[in-house]
């Protein structure tokens, strides 16, 4: 109990050590609330994604007034996961979607963080002008340069291939803002120490800077991740083949012009959900207290 | 741990993929290959066809579908880049005249002969001209009915709309019907045009009252969208809402409205052929058909129009896509489509070939429209435009606003986005 | 080659692969995007030299205008109310207890749901009729409201449904800032007596600087360019009061085909989302100097 107490929780109330009760009571306040807000967040993902094992003709039932039948169905069904899984192309969506967005996350990691860390620690002439590009390329709505783009991609015979869909995405101006101010943290003295050592900068950088930058690493990774998880209006685009087809696209196929396969859209929505989520679970355990051991102020 | 080593797993793991997925070549091609763009039907629908039609055209198709609600954005990407591809593509009827201006249809007259075009219903062969030459081929139409509740009807005590075309019900008669059954309070209401604020469903109560959507040019939208008889339509458009209260505002989505008739929450449904085929899911359902209605002292317009394939002009195969698109509206097609979709076929010889069929209830409804009142959309090479600008009026009269001024704005606005069509 | 060349090169090596990419596949498409936006496309796709026509017809358009204030509203609005609350989950999460990754993972949750879907969802629980939402306020004895309908409620109701969806995922990025100060620093205050709020005040929030930074920088770009959900919902109704900007812009290029249009409208938010943006990290270094 005391354990998780550690003096680094950055807490809003009183850290009294010792007294067993106190503590107590604070933890299950903290449980609370934690559980009302996952609640209020999860309600309506929950009542979408009951559509998924419930038959399809109840789905707008029980709705008005709303009971505990809304929430807890009466009869239960895998037939459209069963459905998503062998009757359309979402498995090798799936597949796809995998594939280009872990590509994505390795490269972008790597590519970005070097940026990254270029813009936080050197200075060179243009740098000023050169931060000023990284930030316009995020800021430039993608729907405005959709066009140049296909054209661009078409040129270099990307069209219809998985090139299409990684490479414009890997070199990322929000990843590199991001590793940018994050670097910008990490204290010189250690820099400086290693380069008196003989250290070249290629060394510091992937044997001390990234290996305690985690939580930058794993934020762009989920950043990089969700932006090509969620990739929709691009692979319609640029590689809508059935080789190529993406998650979000195969998602949206069961939406037609007049009617909707809910049961399959929500199964196919859940699982595409389940990918990152998992990841994200994963992944946030790495998120390590930072430094807790060298005492240096950033 | 250190981020490091997880990032050279991946990479160990994922870089043969991206070396053996990524730069391996697309397998070549036996045969030349037609690239085909068609909205997002379900595969099941448009795959048989497009198989049937390649094979009696000797061609290999490749088939991309989009969904619907991305299919303009997407084909103005394509086509916009002047390539070769695609070859062929879905054009959605009054989108013709929009494509056509642009180059981007190849005139289709000298494909088909006077026989084969004989054959389309009028509205179809209308909807696929522009400026006198035929350039998209009608693949199917569309045409409505009034649906209606039997079970509320019952209960209310209100005899059944007939259905001899002949006798149909005025909307007059529909509102009176509707304001008896509808209990707002209760979430039953009276009445609902399936497609609440699209120009596809609501331009015909303007043309009943004898007004026209668009110039005859096709430019000019201000002396029409805001004449007095569109407006008094509206008007009446708008009271079914606000006044009396029998239609629920807000319902902007069709499985929506599908819902509300199919859980007898509605009594009466204005609505396309589909609901043929989705009431059978609601088991509980007593419901029938009657004629699409009308103004009192007014013409009897019905909405129709649906999709259509184009050919690009600048296709590398254009032998192989005149024949595909030949094959692929044919007559034999045209059944083969009713058969598994039962879309509303294009062609008379269809309708003859399957007299039996069409002798039912519904499809006799259905026929004397198509040849009688149905009225296709206004023409005009600025479609996405118009439509678009009128759909936000539309919507804005539904929920409230002042229609005259509304409309005004619209057509304003409107005007402007045409005048670069003067040419 | 010196070592001095070397070493003066480096930092060009370090940012070259990434920058080269985003010249090739950002900056040379946003160079075209702004020829564009000086020139006219014709009806043969032949394109015409206009200067700054499609600028002058853009700033003399009330629609745009009724879209600048609307988006104006819009992001005066879900932007502080975004990162207090991410900033509040994120202080919220901050800590070592059991399962507190299964309700980390829980807040992040919607943002795993794509725009669209999220869309789609919100939709139905906003129906005034067929609703979840409604079916609730009916059930608690409450009228039901219109949402999506109203003038009043539509913008509202937007950016709801970008709030629920983006919490999350600015708490992660929040919570890597926490995680970032060293303990010791936390320790050493609470040893002085302080209170939480000026812990957080005086400490917390000036450590937090740089990520926050990037939070405010990216939730602005993402909210100033929004416009999926009022393109599924609302279509920029009732009555124009959900009309953004970056929307009336997807219009212009995929509705009434006006490229030259298009491009314009978007040069010019782009221009003021960068002034903001300098104004916001001009703002906070001033803030947090220390």
């Amino acid at each position: 109990m005391a354990d998780t107490l550690a003096p680094h929780l950055p807490v809003a109330h009183p850290t009294v050590a010792g007294r067993r009760h106190r503590l107590r009571w604070s933890q299950v306040a903290l449980y609370v609330a934690l559980t009302l807000i996952a609640l209020a967040m999860l309600t309506p993902l929950y009542w979408a994604l009951l559509s998924a094992v419930r038959p399809q003709e109840v789905v707008f039932q029980h709705v008005r007034p709303v009971s505990w039948r809304t929430f807890v169905p009466q009869e239960l069904t895998l037939q459209y996961f069963g459905e998503v899984l062998t009757r359309t192309r979402f498995p090798r969506a799936l597949a796809n979607s995998l594939f280009i967005s872990l590509t994505t996350v390795v490269a972008g990691l790597v590519v970005n963080s070097l940026a990254g860390f270029g813009f936080a620690k050197f200075a060179f002439r243009g740098k000023g002008l050169l931060f000023v590009v990284v930030l316009l390329t995020f800021m430039m709505p993608f729907e405005a340069i959709v066009i140049p783009l296909y054209m661009l991609i078409r040129q270099l015979g990307w069209v219809d291939s998985y090139l299409a869909l990684i490479v414009p995405a890997i070199p990322h101006g929000l990843s590199i803002f991001l590793f940018r101010q994050f670097f910008a943290e990490f204290p010189n003295d250690l820099l400086d120490a290693a380069r008196i050592d003989g250290a070249s900068w290629w060394r510091i950088y992937w044997r001390i800077v990234a290996p305690l930058s985690t939580p930058a690493f794993i934020s762009a990774a989920l950043m990089l991740f969700i932006m090509q998880w969620d990739a929709f209006f691009w692979p319609l685009v640029a590689a809508n083949s059935a080789a190529h087809t993406v998650v979000q696209v195969e998602i949206s196929r069961f939406v037609m012009q007049e009617s909707t396969s809910w049961g399959r859209l929500f199964a196919a929505t859940a699982m595409a959900i389940g990918v990152p989520m998992t990841l994200f679970f994963g992944l946030q355990r790495y998120y390590v207290q930072g430094m807790t051991a060298t005492g240096l102020r950033a | 741990m250190g981020s490091g080593r997880v990032v050279r797993k991946i990479t160990a793991f994922v870089l043969p993929l991206v070396l053996v997925l990524g730069l391996a070549p697309a397998f070549p091609q036996a045969r030349p290959t037609l690239k085909m763009i068609w909205v997002g039907w379900p595969e099941a629908h448009i795959v048989p066809l497009v198989q049937a039609a390649a094979a009696d055209a000797s061609v290999e198709v490749d088939l991309e579908r989009i969904p619907f609600g991305r299919l303009f954005e997407t084909l103005d990407i394509r086509l916009g880049a002047r390539t070769s591809t695609p070859d062929v593509y879905a054009v959605d009827g009054p989108m013709t005249a929009s494509y056509a201006v642009r180059g981007h249809l190849l005139p289709l007259d000298d494909v088909f002969t006077a026989d084969e075009k004989r054959d389309w219903l009028q509205a179809c062969i209308d909807q696929g001209t522009f400026d006198r030459k035929l350039y998209s081929a009608p693949v199917v139409t569309s045409s409505q009915l009034l649906y209606y509740n039997k079970t509320l009807f019952q209960r209310a005590g209100i005899p059944f709309p007939p259905a001899d075309v002949r006798q149909r019900w005025t909307w007059e008669q529909v509102v009176e019907a509707a304001r008896k059954i509808a209990r707002p309070s209760e979430g039953i209401w009276g009445i609902v045009l399936e497609q609440t604020d699209r120009p596809y469903q609501i331009l015909p109560l303007a043309q009943s009252k004898g007004a026209a959507g668009i110039s005859p040019d096709g430019l000019r939208a201000s002396g029409y969208i805001d004449s007095p008889a569109f407006v008094e339509a509206m008007t009446f458009y708008q009271r079914l809402f606000t006044e009396w209260q029998v239609s629920p505002k807000g319902l902007f989505e069709i499985p929506q409205v599908t819902e509300l008739f199919g859980t007898g929450k509605l009594a009466m449904l204005v609505g396309e052929l589909w609901n043929l085929r989705f009431l059978e899911a609601y088991k509980g359902l007593s419901w029938g058909v009657a004629p699409h209605p009308y103004f009192q002292g007014g013409k009897v317009v019905t909405p129709t129009g649906s999709w259509h394939i184009g050919i690009n002009p600048r296709t590398e195969r254009r032998r192989e896509a005149i024949a595909f698109v030949k094959a692929f509206v044919s007559s034999k097609e045209n059944a083969m489509l009713f058969d598994l979709t039962r879309r509303t076929p294009c062609r008379r010889s269809v309708y003859r070939q399957k007299a039996g069929e069409f002798s039912l209830a519904p499809w006799r409804i259905v026929l004397y429209e198509l040849a009688n009142t149905a009225v296709p959309r206004p023409l005009t090479p600025g479609f996405r435009e118009y439509e678009n600008i009128l759909q936000q009026a539309l919507r804005d009269i539904q929920l409230g606003a002042d229609v005259k001024r509304t409309l005004q704005a619209a057509a304003a606005r409107i005007d402007r986005e045409l005048a670069k069509y003067r040419q | 080659m010196s070592l001095r060349r070397r070493e003066a090169l480096l930092p060009y090596l370090f940012i070259g692969p990434a920058v080269g990419g985003l010249l090739v596949f950002r900056v040379y498409p946003i160079v075209l995007a702004l020829w564009q936006s000086l020139h006219t496309q014709t009806l043969d796709g032949l394109q015409r030299f206009a200067g700054p026509a499609n600028y002058l017809a853009i700033v003399s358009d009330p629609q745009v205008w009724n879209a600048v204030r609307v988006t104006a509203v819009f992001n005066l609005i879900i932007n502080p109310l975004q990162i207090a609350l991410a900033l509040g989950l994120a202080l919220l999460v901050n800590r070592r207890v059991p399962a507190i990754g299964v309700f980390r993972t829980a807040y992040f949750l919607p943002m795993t749901v794509s725009l669209t879907i999220t869309a789609i969802i919100w939709n139905l629980i906003l129906n005034p009729q067929l609703g979840l939402a409604n079916g609730v306020l009916v059930r608690l004895g409450l009228p039901p409201q219109p949402f999506l309908i109203s003038e009043r409620q539509a913008l509202a109701s937007i950016m709801a449904l970008a709030t629920w969806k983006g919490v999350g995922y600015w708490m992660v990025f929040l919570l890597a800032g926490l995680q970032q100060i060293p303990a010791a620093v936390f320790e050493a205050a609470s040893l002085d007596g302080a209170t939480p709020w000026r812990r957080f005040r005086d400490i917390t929030l000036p450590l937090l600087r740089r990520v926050l930074a990037f939070v405010l920088v990216a939730d602005l770009a993402i909210n100033i360019l929004m416009f999926v959900p009022v393109y599924l919902l609302t279509g920029g109704g009732p009555h124009g009061s959900t009309e953004l900007l970056m929307f009336h812009a997807y219009r212009l290029a995929f509705v009434f085909l006006d490229w030259g249009r298009a491009t314009a409208l978007a040069v010019l938010i782009v221009a003021v989302l960068l002034m903001l943006t300098g104004v916001q990290l001009r703002l906070l270094r001033a803030e947090f100097e220390y």
